[in-house]
């Protein structure tokens, strides 16, 4: 595909990447300490608060992580926009932004993204598993989080095209149950301005080589587009994919992220009053080393912990897998019936049991690592009753049956711990990304 | 799958198999003409018997065919979201007109349908989709739900 706008900002961005790597590695080479001639480290940390969103207790979720994001045209550290009420979701890569959510700095003002030889803009249709989807153009933006830059990233403006959207991304019907039949383009439906995926797995794009195969454009689910006026939209192959915003970083602190979230009581937390960090970096700093104490679980080719065991019971990816996820609210564990003799009561999708009830799984990595996590769930019920917002204790059903369940540790199990969600090595704009701190992580891994 | 009591291997490379429909006969395999290019794996089972079609770009689905010639369940993994009204056939009724009570929904995750003859699980995100479905009452007795997967 042809990308007018954009080659050349990628480049630049590319030269800026190489040029800081250089001082980087002029500057901090030899010893950790030496860094008196290096320009001052970026300050890498963005706050994170815990509650409902934007939305409130009637229309938000339960258990949301909440950053603010400032998105600029291209290149541009002046023509910017401050947009707060950003999930920060390890479960997903690159930043979306609601169309709505663009004011000052409308999406006409980023870089465009055209598609073929008419200028016409690439599109996405981004899917999520409850059948919901995101779908507006690719725009290049300057994402800025705390002190660090991202530097012209492909994010997704939702909601930012009068295209409607293809019927071939949509062969998979909408639960009908989902706000604005599942096209999550509003702050109602999307409950939030935006998402950062800062994932670990499939570096740093979102579809990956999958959307750059012409065998794949006839695939239903397919997720880039071109809609030329008048005419239906065609699939089309693209390397300009929404992308994680952490490997644009102009300093060096983009190759993973830390997690660091307190300790808060078992019946939960009110709304926003729970903070934390998103720390950029890891190892690339005083502030992000991995610590000695932590154990690496690297993930699979399929972005997952590949196993973990309960109750002598082993749990193997890709059918069985494994996530630390923040864009989930509960721990999705298992199943009630499996569960059950556990003592696990199945209430509206969530878990009622009597008493609270400690459980313990292992979690093994693709490099055999493996430890002990344990949680535990209490009666959802109950927790909602309280009205707080942010839970270490609710969990639900990941599935119906081993035979697809999964352990999806969602938000409550980041809680008074520091997660490390080290990415997967790779390459963006022709710039291979800085040494991952646990070099045997060959699709990434979490570390905690 | 451990109670494998014979294994018959069909391997029909490069010709163009498409995906079984729940709730319709093994035939609607061949019937339907989709785009789905590669390979279709047949394995025999007590009681049971699964196609698994396997494509170049990581799309795996397995079809599960009682005696009478049924398909009672479905599995998934795959890259881009399969085509839900290709597998689940008259049964993405079933999926649309489940209630709330009958839904539950991991916002952005994945979804749970769990109605009377029907059952739906789907979760991931791009890259990486899985998920099952089937209908209890053409599931064979003498077959666990559990080897949909």
């Amino acid at each position: 595909m042809t990308q007018k706008n954009g080659s050349k900002i990628a480049i630049l961005g590319c030269l800026m990447a190489v040029i800081t790597g250089l001082v980087f590695l002029e500057g901090c080479g030899g010893s950790s300490s030496t860094s008196s001639t290096t320009t001052p480290a970026a300050s890498n940390t963005a706050t994170v608060t815990i509650g409902f969103g934007a939305l409130g207790p009637s229309g938000g979720y339960v258990n949301g992580i909440w950053t603010t994001v400032t998105v600029c045209a291209p290149n541009s550290s002046t023509s910017c926009q401050t947009i707060d009420n950003v999930l920060v979701d390890t479960g997903s890569a690159g930043l979306r932004i609601l169309n709505s959510a663009l004011t000052t700095v409308p999406a006409s003002s980023l870089g465009g993204v055209s598609a073929d030889s008419n200028g016409d803009q690439l599109q996405e249709c981004t899917q999520y598993g409850d059948t919901s989807y995101t779908w507006g153009p690719i725009k290049l933006a300057n994402v800025e989080l705390a002190g660090e830059t991202a530097s012209s990233v492909p994010i997704q403006v939702i909601g930012g095209t009068s295209a409607a959207v293809p019927s071939q991304c949509l062969a998979t019907p909408v639960n009908p149950t989902l706000p604005n039949g599942g096209n999550y383009d509003t702050l109602e439906a999307l409950g939030a301005n935006g998402i950062l995926g800062v994932g670990a797995f499939g570096f740093p794009y979102d579809c990956g080589s999958g959307c750059t195969l012409t065998s794949n454009l006839t695939q239903t689910g397919y997720p880039y587009y071109v809609c030329p006026s008048g005419q239906a939209c065609s699939a089309i192959t693209t390397s300009t994919q929404v992308a994680n915003p952490i490997v644009a970083f102009t300093s060096s602190d983009n190759n993973g992220v830390l997690v660091t979230l307190p300790s808060i009581p078992a019946t939960g937390a009110a709304d926003a009053t729970v903070s934390g960090s998103l720390i950029f970096g890891i190892g690339t700093q005083a502030d992000n080393a991995l610590a000695s104490t932590a154990t690496v679980y690297a993930l699979d080719g399929y972005g997952n912990i590949p196993t973990f065991t309960y109750n002598g019971v082993s749990y193997s990816s890709p059918t069985n897998y494994s996530v630390l996820d923040t864009g989930s609210e509960a721990l999705e564990f298992l199943d009630a019936s499996t569960l059950a003799p556990a003592g696990i009561v199945e209430c509206a999708g969530y878990y009622c049991p009597s008493s609270t009830l400690a459980f313990s799984v292992t979690a093994t990595g693709a490099t055999s690592t493996s430890g002990t996590i344990a949680f535990s769930i209490m009666n959802a019920d109950t927790l909602f009753a309280t009205n707080n917002a942010a839970f270490n204790d609710l969990a639900g059903d990941s599935g119906t049956s081993p035979a697809t369940d999964f352990f999806d540790f969602g938000l409550p199990f980041f809680f008074g711990r520091t997660v490390y969600v080290g990415m997967q090595p790779g390459v963006f704009n022709g710039e291979t990304s800085p040494p991952s701190a646990a070099s045997s992580a060959t699709y990434g891994y979490y570390a905690f | 799958m451990k109670s494998i009591l014979g294994v018959l291997l069909i391997l029909t490379l490069g010709t163009v198999p498409a995906w079984a429909v729940l709730g319709q006969y093994e035939s609607s395999v061949s019937v339907d003409q989709q785009s789905l290019k590669g390979e279709d794996r047949v394995q025999a089972f007590e009681g049971y018997k699964v196609h698994q079609l396997t494509t170049t770009n990581g799309t795996m689905i397995r079809e599960y065919v009682s005696p009478q010639g049924l398909v009672f369940g479905v599995a998934w993994q795959a890259p881009f979201m399969p085509d839900m009204k290709q597998l689940l056939g008259s049964y993405v009724t079933n999926l649309q007109t489940a209630s709330k009570s009958q839904t539950q929904v991991r916002h952005l995750r994945g979804m749970i349908v769990k109605t009377n003859d029907f059952v739906f699980v789907n979760s991931g995100q791009m890259r990486h989709w899985r998920g099952n479905a089937y209908v209890p009452s053409l599931v064979p007795s003498n077959v666990s739900v559990e080897v949909v997967r």
